[in-house]
């Protein structure tokens, strides 16, 4: 194998082996302390443009299979592991991770001691990398990391540009994509929703006009202030039908009413995420996927109300309008991957559409 | 009684989840949980009521007083003393000015709703008077309806909805027994 270097924007240099693709990349290196389910997390699109770390030693165990794809063309931009399995396990196995990633031209680096670059994170924050050969001076290499600009227009980049459905006969449920996870879907139509997914620039007066029970917003990568489109699309619509938000969704929901985001040190990727209800003191396991949030002492607690926080640092993980049938989580109750601690939120949502229903049968 | 079948239409998790919803509505249409008064109506309306109450404390910081409300001596369909004391309280808190939400688990015929509004108007004058209800399974027989609905399972009158709590019954679930 290859020798490839992963050099950081403060000057930390990695040596390791290449695997996947070739290619060179530059993107923000983050991590992911998900012991599993590196397949689902590799495939979300909420992880556009980032070199992705595991920090759990031994990943590709089980292989990739068919049935965990998050999206078709993930635009992760690398694969950082200590050790990937060459040779995997897996009744549902199809193919190794080496295999996966060239076939999606994704760069791999292998034999890194994952755990000391995510010290390395924890202490400076998500910044950028650079994934390279190791056949040039590391002045040129951090000159070259030092002037490449990272792309702000990444929800464009992974939203589909055509309408589609996903059908199913029951609730119309409007899903707008802004790098949606298939589980996203799947735990919808579960719930008999037929399901339309638009673009991530579709406007309220056109969703409206498709008449749904509901309108979903997804997770997906990037800043969430970079979309001043879509604060004014959820303003709009939340006033006509219920809204439910998820991850890069919930982050649109708070700036539309006037909150602020900001971006984490290193943000929240895992799938042991505790998370309380504030209403009942609940605490649910959570998988996520974040490196924005939304600012507290921001919140208009006459607009909104926080439902759920964080444990480990406070951080707010759910919102609800108090005047409007809309609430939001930060976190992914799709738990794909993740524990299935918060599936009833799938559940929460469809019965806000029913209640809506009935109300404005009744008004 | 052997003839009957039983089957579970809500579980805990769609309980518990019912009620923060009813929580979050009753916060929203007050705007806020100023002059809130909850009136339970017995037995597990008044553990529902205190549900709430405790929800509404952690979201907002304020203890919502709970009303225990005993309507059976205002009911039309059964039998009373005339001498018992009518009022289904003793203590001190005060309705006059209050925003009251009756909470009870079954909207039914909607007649031991219209007994609690006599108790409530019996103990002074509210602002306004709200109803909360963890089902409702329709079959009125008085022009009553709920503000705040956990889940409408419409039933036929040979149908019973069962209630269960934790706090008399040692689970949550509500089923609907049939007999056949």
């Amino acid at each position: 194998m290859k020798k490839r270097l992963l050099v950081l924007e403060d000057g930390s240099v990695f040596k390791g082996y290449g695997f996947g693709s070739d290619k060179e990349t530059i993107g923000e290196v983050v991590f992911n302390t998900g012991m599993t389910g590196y397949q689902e997390s590799i495939t979300d699109q909420s992880y556009n443009g980032q070199l992705l770390t595991f920090t759990f030693p031994l990943i590709g165990n089980a292989g990739i299979n068919r049935d965990d794809y998050e999206s078709i063309f993930p635009t992760t931009r690398a694969v950082i592991v200590k050790e990937f399995a060459r040779r995997p396990s897996n009744w549902r196995s199809q193919m190794n991770l080496d295999e996966f990633l060239k076939e999606k031209d994704i760069p791999g680096l292998t034999g890194v001691d994952t755990r000391r670059l995510t010290r390395v994170i924890r202490e400076h924050g998500a910044m950028k990398a650079i994934l390279t050969d190791d056949s040039r001076p590391i002045e040129e290499i951090t000159y070259q990391l030092s002037q490449a600009e990272l792309p702000t227009n990444q929800v464009e980049q992974v939203s589909t540009t055509q309408p589609y459905v996903s059908p199913q006969n029951g609730r119309k449920v409007v899903v707008v994509d802004y790098g949606l996870k298939h589980s996203i879907l799947h735990e919808l139509n579960k719930r008999d929703c037929h399901v339309t997914v638009l673009p991530h620039d579709t406007k309220a007066e056109t969703i409206l006009n498709l008449n749904p029970d509901g309108v979903m917003l997804t997770n997906g990568p990037g800043d969430p202030k970079d979309l001043p489109y879509a604060h004014e699309m959820v303003r709009e619509l939340q006033k006509h039908v219920p809204i439910f938000g998820i991850c890069l969704g919930h982050q649109l929901i708070a700036l539309a009413n006037g909150a602020e985001t900001y971006k984490m040190n290193f943000g929240h990727r895992g799938f042991n995420h505790p998370v309380r209800e504030i209403a009942t003191g609940k605490i649910d396991f959570t998988s996520q996927n974040h490196g924005y949030a939304v600012s507290e002492e921001s919140v208009d607690k006459d607009k909104l109300m926080v439902t759920h926080i964080e444990i480990n640092d406070e951080t707010v993980e759910g919102l609800r309008h108090r005047h409007h049938p809309v609430f939001s989580v930060q976190y992914h109750p799709d738990a794909a991957p993740g524990p299935h601690d918060a599936a009833g939120l799938f559940d929460q949502f469809i019965e806000l559409m029913d209640a809506w229903k009935v109300e404005n049968r009744d008004a | 009684m052997e003839n009957q079948s039983k089957v579970e239409v809500v579980n805990q998790a769609a309980i518990e989840r019912a009620l923060t919803r009813i929580t979050y509505e009753i916060i929203e249409k007050n705007k806020g949980v100023e002059h809130l008064l909850l009136a339970g109506i017995k037995t597990r309306g008044v553990f529902l009521a205190h549900r709430i109450a405790q929800r509404i404390k952690q979201l907002e910081g304020n203890t919502v007083d709970v009303l225990e409300l005993d309507v059976s001596l205002y009911r039309d369909d059964r039998e009373t003393e005339q001498n018992e004391n009518p009022l289904p309280l003793s203590d001190s808190i005060s309705i006059k000015g209050k925003k009251v939400v009756i909470v009870d688990d079954v909207l039914y015929t909607g007649r031991t709703i219209r007994a609690a509004l006599d108790a409530i108007i019996d103990l002074g004058r509210p602002d306004k008077i709200f109803l909360a209800v963890l089902i409702d399974r329709g079959n009125r027989e008085l022009p009553i309806r709920a503000d705040f609905v956990g889940k409408n399972i419409p039933t036929s009158k040979e149908e019973t909805i069962q209630v269960s709590l934790k706090e008399t019954d040692g689970y949550d679930q509500v089923n609907i027994i049939k007999l056949n």
